[in-house]
């Protein structure tokens, strides 16, 4: 019985130290480092499952120009130290591409990975002034700033309002938190230009109690109320809007919103919300058809079909179309083995790549690694996303002169 | 037989407050210490900076939370904060161009000071109520720090640490930055070994046992906790300055945050109140093991050839890591160390085990 239970324990110290195997220098890796189980929930499984079903899709194809895709997926727990961990293991594996999605994450590993020369996916999340290529060299913020996506909902309000804002009411609402306080830079200097009325409603941490801000929103009576928040938040925004008697239609939410949260909130409660999106919503594209068709019909899905339909699912794809092409045009310009330095210049050498229509369009350069910064307006129509606007990217100049002003501060201190 | 206590006699006091009086003890802190001091000539890259050294720095924040709550018995569910002001005012030091050496103890006594003003107030209150004020500590800390820019950096909050540097010499390597944080460890590690032989250590173990009975007996009961919460800050501010600038290289609002606040001290309660030992494993538990079984869970699944879904592979090490806490403080309440040390208890008398009463 002894001597079992010695066996056992020593199978599982072998285990537990034998995760390092070998791989073949043959294919393209990339080293998903996600939150699956702490803050990040509530995107990680569907950008996962869409990286996993891209890449099996390119695989069935053929793969990257001939070599095979390979996704590495670990946990971290939104833990500095284990994403630290997780990256440092899949460099020394061979990994080059990184994707951390999630924020106080990716500031841990950037400094690392700028060292090192490692690419950085930053989509969506953590740094806004890595778009800036030139002081982030290996940082790939492909995707628009959350300053972008705040410059172009308001571009869109003025539109609505007949090209002036004088006495436009904008109510921001936000979580007090880094996240919700990033675009109020922003809004002021927008503020100053366009002179409309802008006023801040913060509400504190976690998020559930909006009912102060509400009701200083109510009294305010604004034309329209961005609201910078995710996931829950977006419930109780919306339960107090009815509560107060907020028009839906006045809603403009920051890219976070998903058909999990339209359907907490109701299909038809939330009929004339809107978001602005760098990412087609829906099933309707041949993309999503294809997967559908290849993967999910065969039962070779990689989760289960209920994300599919999530917009969430949707940016995944995008990400890593994105990174898939930038890989593609690596191998092709400046051939195998890959390094990371050609798959910063194939990612460089996008130019108006927009996925087939899936995405805004995107065009890296060696000093803006963001592609553009273009975002939509849709609208929740009761069933489905429709476009209210096209791919537009607006204040361009705001926008970069507040990213020049935090890389700089990122450059002057050194790495 | 190991642990051979026949021979062992003391002729003057100085033999006698020895630490470890057994010499089989000595031989093993020696070898434990060479181990540490070899450890990047053997050790994988890998697994001297993303393993040893947080374990090391952990282990010394768990020791300053042992400090005040192990040894002074007072709730201190604010240490994560103590460690981010020590943290934020040594980058903002040497952003300034102060020296490091000096900009990590200056990180240090702002800890000390804003630590002993809370305790000045905390103090009034015992037990629960003590633990919830110094709850307050992390949160209003944590309040501070994302609404007052100067000390953030501003909306990005993350504010890069220049390299550090050692009397102007900046080290970048992954094995000067090991030995730095190994240099601490040690000298904290020396501090609270050697509490239970020094009057600090026996005036808190007073306080913390009847702090009313030791003040009847002459101890100065507000004193000594005062005293305690301002090492323990120093200690904490100190361990947050090198965090940043050996591991992180960059500070942020959420490595200080109230969870690991909770984090810390699980490390102690865990590892074992008041041991020193306790803290070196408590630290391995809370910061090593999740990422273990991770990897554990994820190597058995492929070589079982088992599809897990993507959450359903990363909620199990989670819940296995719940189980475990659980087991363990079932198996043995007073943490890891009381299981080392019943094995030792095990092994002094051994192979004469009926001696033992």
């Amino acid at each position: 019985m002894r001597s079992l239970k010695f066996l056992i324990g020593a199978a599982a110290a072998v285990l537990l130290f034998a995760s390092h195997t070998a791989k073949a220098a043959d294919p393209v890796r990339f080293g998903l480092c996600y939150d699956l189980s702490k803050a990040y929930t509530f995107i990680t499984p569907q950008v996962a499952q869409a990286a996993r079903d891209l890449a099996d899709l390119q695989n069935m194809k053929g793969g990257i120009e001939g070599h095979p895709v390979e996704m590495v997926l670990q946990d971290h727990g939104n833990e500095p130290q284990r994403g630290i961990e997780c990256y440092e293991r899949l460099k020394r594996d061979g990994v080059m591409v990184f994707d951390l999605l999630s924020t106080p994450v990716s500031r841990a590993v950037l400094p690392r990975a700028m060292k090192d020369g490692n690419i950085m996916v930053q989509a969506l999340v953590g740094r806004g002034d890595a778009v800036d290529g030139k002081v982030f060299e290996w940082i790939f913020p492909v995707g628009p700033t959350y300053w972008g996506q705040a410059a172009n909902d308001i571009k869109y309000i003025k539109d609505q309002a007949g090209g002036n804002m004088k006495g436009v009411k904008v109510a921001f609402l936000y979580i007090d938190y880094a996240f919700g306080q990033e675009p109020i830079p922003l809004l002021k200097k927008l503020q100053e230009i366009e002179g409309f009325d802008l006023k801040l409603f913060p509400y504190p941490l976690p998020g559930n109690d909006q009912a102060s801000a509400w009701s200083q929103i109510r009294r305010y009576k604004p034309d329209w109320i961005i609201h910078w928040g995710f996931s829950a938040l977006h419930v109780v925004a919306s339960r107090e809007m009815k509560r107060n008697g907020i028009p839906m239609d006045k809603f403009i939410s920051v890219n976070w919103m998903n058909e999990v949260d339209i359907n907490n909130i109701g299909p038809d409660v939330a009929k004339g919300l809107k978001r602005g999106t760098s990412v087609v919503g829906g099933s309707d594209h041949p993309l999503k058809q294809e997967i559908k068709a290849k993967l999910y019909d065969q039962g070779k899905g990689n989760g289960d079909i209920k994300l599919f339909d999530d917009s969430y699912y949707n940016v995944g794809l995008a990400i890593y179309s994105t990174m898939f092409e930038g890989a593609r045009l690596a191998i092709k310009n400046e051939g195998w083995p890959l390094t990371p330095a050609k798959i910063k210049k194939g990612l460089e050498s996008l130019s108006d790549f927009d996925a087939n229509g899936f995405i805004a369009p995107l065009t890296v350069t060696a000093d803006d690694h963001g592609g553009g910064g273009k975002t939509r307006i849709e609208r929740w129509d009761g069933t489905k996303w429709v476009a209210e606007t096209d791919w537009f990217a607006a204040y361009t100049d705001v926008v970069w002169e507040i990213v020049h002003e935090h890389s700089a501060e990122f450059a002057k201190s050194g790495k | 037989m190991f642990f051979r206590q026949a021979g062992i006699h003391h002729t003057d006091y100085r033999q006698d407050l020895k630490i470890f009086p057994i010499p089989v003890d000595r031989w093993m802190i020696g070898l434990l210490l060479a181990l540490a001091v070899l450890a990047p000539y053997y050790l994988d890259t890998l697994y001297l900076n993303s393993y040893l050294l947080p374990w090391l720095i952990w282990t010394s924040a768990a020791l300053g939370l042992n400090l005040i709550l192990g040894w002074a018995g007072q709730f201190h569910f604010g240490y994560a904060a103590v460690m981010g002001i020590g943290a934020y005012t040594a980058v903002h030091a040497t952003r300034n161009a102060i020296p490091w050496e000096i900009a990590v103890i200056l990180g240090g006594l702002t800890s000390t000071v804003i630590g002993i003003a809370f305790a000045f107030t905390a103090l009034r209150v015992k037990g629960l109520y003590l633990a919830l004020s110094t709850l307050a500590l992390q949160f209003v800390m944590d309040w501070v720090i994302t609404h007052v820019p100067e000390i953030s950096g501003g909306v990005q909050a993350t504010l890069q640490a220049p390299d550090m540097t050692l009397l102007g010499n900046p080290i970048t390597t992954d094995t000067g930055l090991y030995y730095v944080v190994l240099v601490w460890c040690v000298l904290v590690t020396t501090f609270m070994l050697n509490l239970r032989r020094s009057a600090l250590g026996r005036a808190l173990v007073a306080v913390r046992e009847k702090d009313f009975a030791a003040a009847v007996i002459g101890v100065n009961a507000f004193f000594y906790k005062l005293l305690a919460f301002a090492v323990t800050s120093f200690m904490g501010g100190v361990t947050g300055a090198i965090l940043i600038f050996c591991f992180y290289h960059a500070v942020t609002p959420e490595q200080f945050a109230v969870d690991v606040s909770i984090q810390a001290l699980a490390m102690v309660i865990v590892g074992g109140l008041g041991s020193v030992i306790g803290s070196y494993f408590g630290a391995a538990f809370v910061l090593l093991l999740p990422g273990t079984i991770n990897g554990l869970i994820s190597t058995l699944a492929e070589a079982m050839n088992i599809r897990l879904g993507i959450e359903v592979l990363a909620h199990i090490p989670n819940a296995l890591y719940g189980f475990l806490i659980i087991g363990f403080l079932l198996f043995e309440p007073l943490g890891l160390a009381k299981i080392y040390n019943n094995f030792r208890n095990y092994l002094l008398v051994w192979p004469f085990g009926y001696a033992r009463k």
